[in-house]
């Protein structure tokens, strides 16, 4: 068969096709490994050098011209299928996972104190006496010890304790550590609660410990100023207020100028402009010395922080009592 | 405690400042400004005073002690006759150790009667109701001093007073009607055959004050503060004298405020006793001044020390020891001092340094592992939620449990710890159904099993593919040697974890400990090949017993293996005894090349050998 009649059958069938499937057909027929501009070239292997030559580029340019009708063909077909979505269609979002937003809240803190060298530690839930209370500077007898009224604390039938704060591992943490020991405890705590808004029986506490010679209220203040400012990724202007705990002296209440006023006073700072953000103080040297560190060679300082409360300002959250309420209506939410 | 702003005025010459200004000071160096309400020419301010300080500041002129060192003022404190009268009125005290001081003095031909309009007027502004002139003399002189004091009716006292413990089931019956029955444990005023009073808390029924009362007794007393506070506690009787006294009260006090009330009832004294047995002296404390300004992390001048020091009534030596005045009880180590220096300096002064850099932050693997999961189970789809520790009745018959109990839960379905987190995601599935089609809820959390340990715990609604999700759980943790029984997850012959289904609800729940020892997250790149992947089908029988896990196991570790997946297991008619059948779905694919059907064919007899297979007839 001559190069022209290939071309002009060719040039012939591809103007009939009107399926996708019969052009795929064209294609292996002419350019497949098997098709017909292969089986030309096969013809010319055997001539002699210049008709190899000459018949060569013939056949070459047959092919170039094939390809191109087909192509041609293939683009109109393409044209003709046009994809389409509407995507004005209403339709719900991708239903995702979620963090609880303590557990967000708490990461982000966890990290913060990183940055400032703070290790992250552990301890237990069920604490003895001794940890919950002795070694704190709490003895038999103190009204922070009691079941049901000051101490508000769970006590279990075979003995020991729920820890009613995240600072009964510090003590442990002393022992097992040698100086400088700069950690942060978060972990669940328990109070004898009724509950109520802004009342909770379980729910989450931050404890920092930093022991070292030469620790001052300068370096609290620092530490807690920076901690806020990354937290609420803001300016924060903070004060510290006298306060009492047993563990530390001297003790602090630590003060946050009102987000929301700014000092002007409003409902959610009770109209003082300042909000109540933590406790602290320098840790009393009986706890130190409870924990087997020399109390006149090394001072430190300990906070303790909510991790339910800044959560539930950084959210606009009125009721403490969602953490716990396993409410998928809430938790998706964060 | 509420103050009176006209009563600490009294106390100064200088005019003070605005209430404002005085509620500001007060709550930067000493004790918080609750709230300032204005009542009629007077202002009152509500001052938590902290509870070390309850003994000398939960009066006014404890709180104007303050303010005149704050303000640098001086103070006027009203002024006693002191009384010297022989005729002694008998007081015995069974221990010095429970009554430190009682100081007591007999009134005669008293009328009792309403009180004045001032008196009424400034315990109505401190919240105290008046009762009659005697009773709110007391109570005024003890919001003005610090010091309770107490009135029985002289005539209905047998033979003195007797500062005595209680004895086992002794009765009283108290003030306000309430009977109560007494033990060893709690200290008593008693006459020679009954209590008079819970010392230091409430007065008795049998010597109380009434219209017809001509004579009375007044007592101020000093009693053992956790004495009194364990009592108080015991009983559940909190009252303006017992939150006094469960915190240290000078015993130097009494006398003065006994004066004081004489004064005021202004009626002449017919006998009296002070039994003291051993006097109160200031103690002395040494302190170190680097020591002070180094934990400040200030440079306070040893002037600015002394001074503070010495308004606030402390007597500083040349050797830089310092004597503690008797009513600063709070006042016993060199912290204390280096607290009252710095706070009546002002924090506020303090400057911010951030402690120099010295240890990187370590890593805490188990909340490493702990997030990396949480992560994990986020990705898959579910939400994390967070219950109560607790559990009641309901939970442990139902699932058959052994929790520990707590002596004094809040509710009775709230009275058991935990020893598992399934019961709690099963309600919680069952709850969020309500207004969701699909559920998947995961919680990390403390279970109290014999000791505490973390759980990984997760619950699906119907509908949901449990199991793929925890082998990509699994897979994500880098644990490859898990193995699913019908209800438990082991790896060897460890259980690690439990399936199953209840209510519809399907669950699972990983001991995490246990988890985390098996979990890694090295990862080794594996050739990523090219070639087609081939497909084939294959049913047959085998024996009974076999778990089908291992079936699986054993043929993943063939090379040209891609996946294996079951998809279809029976049992019964057609199947011989001791038999099942299976049916596999198997993808090979090799990195090098395509594969040829006779190489499947050989894998596929190879595969059918290792694992004893027996065609279907």
């Amino acid at each position: 068969m001559d190069i022209e009649s290939i071309k002009k059958e060719a040039l012939e069938k591809i103007e009939e096709i009107t399926e996708k499937v019969d052009l795929d057909l064209f294609k292996k027929e002419y350019l497949g490994k098997k098709g017909k501009i292969r089986e030309l070239f096969s013809l010319v292997v055997d001539l002699p050098i210049e008709e190899k030559k000459t018949l060569g580029q013939k056949i070459n340019q047959l092919s170039l011209e094939i390809e191109e009708i087909f192509l041609k063909k293939e683009n109109d077909f393409k044209k003709e299928v046009k994809e389409e979505i509407d995507f004005s269609l209403p339709t719900k979002a991708t239903e995702l996972g979620s963090l609880h937003p303590i557990t967000q809240v708490k990461r982000e803190m966890e990290r913060i104190f990183q940055l400032m060298g703070f290790s992250v530690v552990e301890g237990p839930e069920i604490e003895t006496e001794w940890y919950n209370f002795d070694a704190l500077n709490i003895p038999e007898g103190h009204p922070a010890r009691d079941a049901l009224s000051l101490g508000k604390t769970f006590y279990l039938k075979e003995g020991g304790v729920l820890r009613s704060q995240t600072s009964s591992s510090q003590v442990r943490y002393m022992q097992k550590m040698k100086p400088p020991i700069k950690i942060i405890i978060p972990g669940k705590v328990y109070r004898y609660e009724t509950t109520d808004a802004s009342h909770e029986t379980n729910f989450f506490h931050l404890e920092g410990l930093y022991i070292d010679e030469n620790v001052s209220v300068s370096h609290l203040k620092a530490v807690l100023k920076k901690f806020l400012e990354e937290f609420f990724k803001r300016d924060v202007e903070i004060r510290f207020r006298p306060s009492y705990f047993p563990f530390t002296e001297p003790s602090f209440e630590v003060d946050m100028l009102c987000t929301v006023c700014n000092g002007k006073g409003c409902a959610a700072c009770k109209r003082t402009g300042w909000v109540e953000i933590l406790g602290s103080g320098m840790v009393h040297p009986d706890v130190i010395k409870n924990g087997g560190i020399d109390p006149k060679k090394y001072k430190g300082f300990a906070f303790g922080l909510s991790i339910d409360r800044p959560t539930m300002m950084k959210y606009k959250i009125n009721d403490v009592r969602l953490f716990h309420s396993a409410n998928l209506n809430f938790l998706k939410q964060f | 405690m509420i103050f009176s702003y006209n009563w600490l005025q009294s106390f100064f010459k200088e005019k003070l400042p605005k209430p404002e200004k005085i509620a500001e000071l007060l709550t930067m160096h000493s004790f918080e400004n609750e709230y300032i309400q204005k009542k009629g020419n007077d202002f009152l301010l509500s001052i938590d005073v902290l509870p070390d300080r309850a003994g000398d500041c939960l009066s006014h002129i404890g709180v104007a002690r303050e303010l005149s060192v704050l303000l640098n003022q001086k103070t006027i404190f009203p002024k006693t006759k002191i009384k010297k009268i022989s005729s002694v009125f008998p007081v015995k005290i069974e221990d010095n150790n429970d009554c430190l001081r009682y100081t007591t003095a007999v009134l005669k031909n008293v009328k009792i009667e309403p009180s004045p309009k001032w008196l009424k007027e400034k315990l109505d502004a401190c919240g105290i109701n008046s009762i009659n002139n005697i009773v709110d003399i007391t109570n005024y002189v003890m919001l003005e001093t610090g010091q309770p004091l107490h009135a029985f009716d002289y005539d209905k006292v047998s033979k003195g007073i007797n500062v005595r413990r209680a004895k086992k089931n002794e009765k009283i019956s108290l003030l306000g009607g309430k009977d109560y029955i007494l033990n060893e444990d709690i200290l008593v005023i008693a006459d020679e055959n009954d209590a008079l009073a819970l010392a230091g808390i409430k007065g008795g029924r049998k010597a109380e004050i009434t219209k017809e009362t001509k004579n009375i007794i007044l007592e101020s007393a000093n009693f053992n503060h956790k004495l009194i506070s364990q009592t108080a506690r015991k009983l559940n009787i909190r009252t303006d004298a017992s939150i006094r006294y469960e915190q240290n009260i000078d015993p130097n006090l009494t006398e003065y405020a006994l004066n004081r009330a004489i004064d005021l009832i202004g009626v002449p004294v017919d006998s009296f006793n002070d039994i003291y047995s051993k006097k109160l002296k200031p103690w002395n404390i040494k302190i170190d001044l680097n020591n002070i300004n180094n934990v400040i992390g200030l440079d306070i001048p040893k002037k600015d020390v002394v001074n503070i020091l010495s308004k606030l009534g402390f007597i500083v030596k040349k050797d830089m020891s310092v004597d503690v005045p008797t009513y600063r009880q709070d006042v016993l180590i060199p912290e204390n001092i280096t607290e009252e220096v710095g706070r009546i300096y002002g924090y506020d002064k303090v400057p911010f340094t951030l402690p120099s850099f010295s240890v990187p932050a370590e890593l805490n693997n188990d909340i490493y592992w702990q997030n990396k999961a949480k992560d994990i189970m986020k990705e898959l789809g579910y939400s994390e939620v967070f219950n109560y520790s607790f559990i009641g009745d309901k939970e442990k018959e139902e699932f058959n449990l052994n929790p520990k109990e707590i002596k004094n839960p809040v509710s009775n379905y709230l009275k058991y710890l935990r020893p598992t987190i399934v019961p709690q995601l099963i309600d919680n599935v069952k709850e969020n159904l309500k207004y969701f089609d699909k559920v998947k809820i995961f919680e990390i959390g403390k279970v109290f099993e014999k000791k505490e340990h973390i759980c990984l715990s997760g619950a699906v609604s119907e509908g949901n593919n449990l199991k793929s999700d925890i082998l990509a759980l699994l897979s994500s943790l880098g644990i490859d040697k898990a193995v699913f029984g019908k209800e438990e997850i082991k790896i060897g012959k460890d259980v690690i974890g439990k399936i199953g289904i209840k209510a519809g609800v399907i669950f699972f729940e990983f001991n995490f400990e246990k988890m985390q020892k098996n979990a890694n997250d090295i990862r080794e790149y594996k050739v990523v090949s090219y070639h087609p992947v081939a497909v084939r089908d294959i049913s047959g029988l085998i024996d009974e017993a076999i778990e089908i896990e291992d079936i699986v196991q054993k043929i993943n570790q063939f090379d040209l293996i891609k996946s294996v997946e079951v998809f279809d297991i029976y049992k019964g008619k057609g199947v011989p005894e001791g038999k099942k059948s299976i049916s596999l779905h198997l993808s090979l694919q090799s990195k090098e090349k395509t594969l040829d059907p006779e190489t499947i064919d050989k894998i596929i007899i190879k595969i059918k050998e290792t694992i004893n297979w027996e065609e279907r007839k």
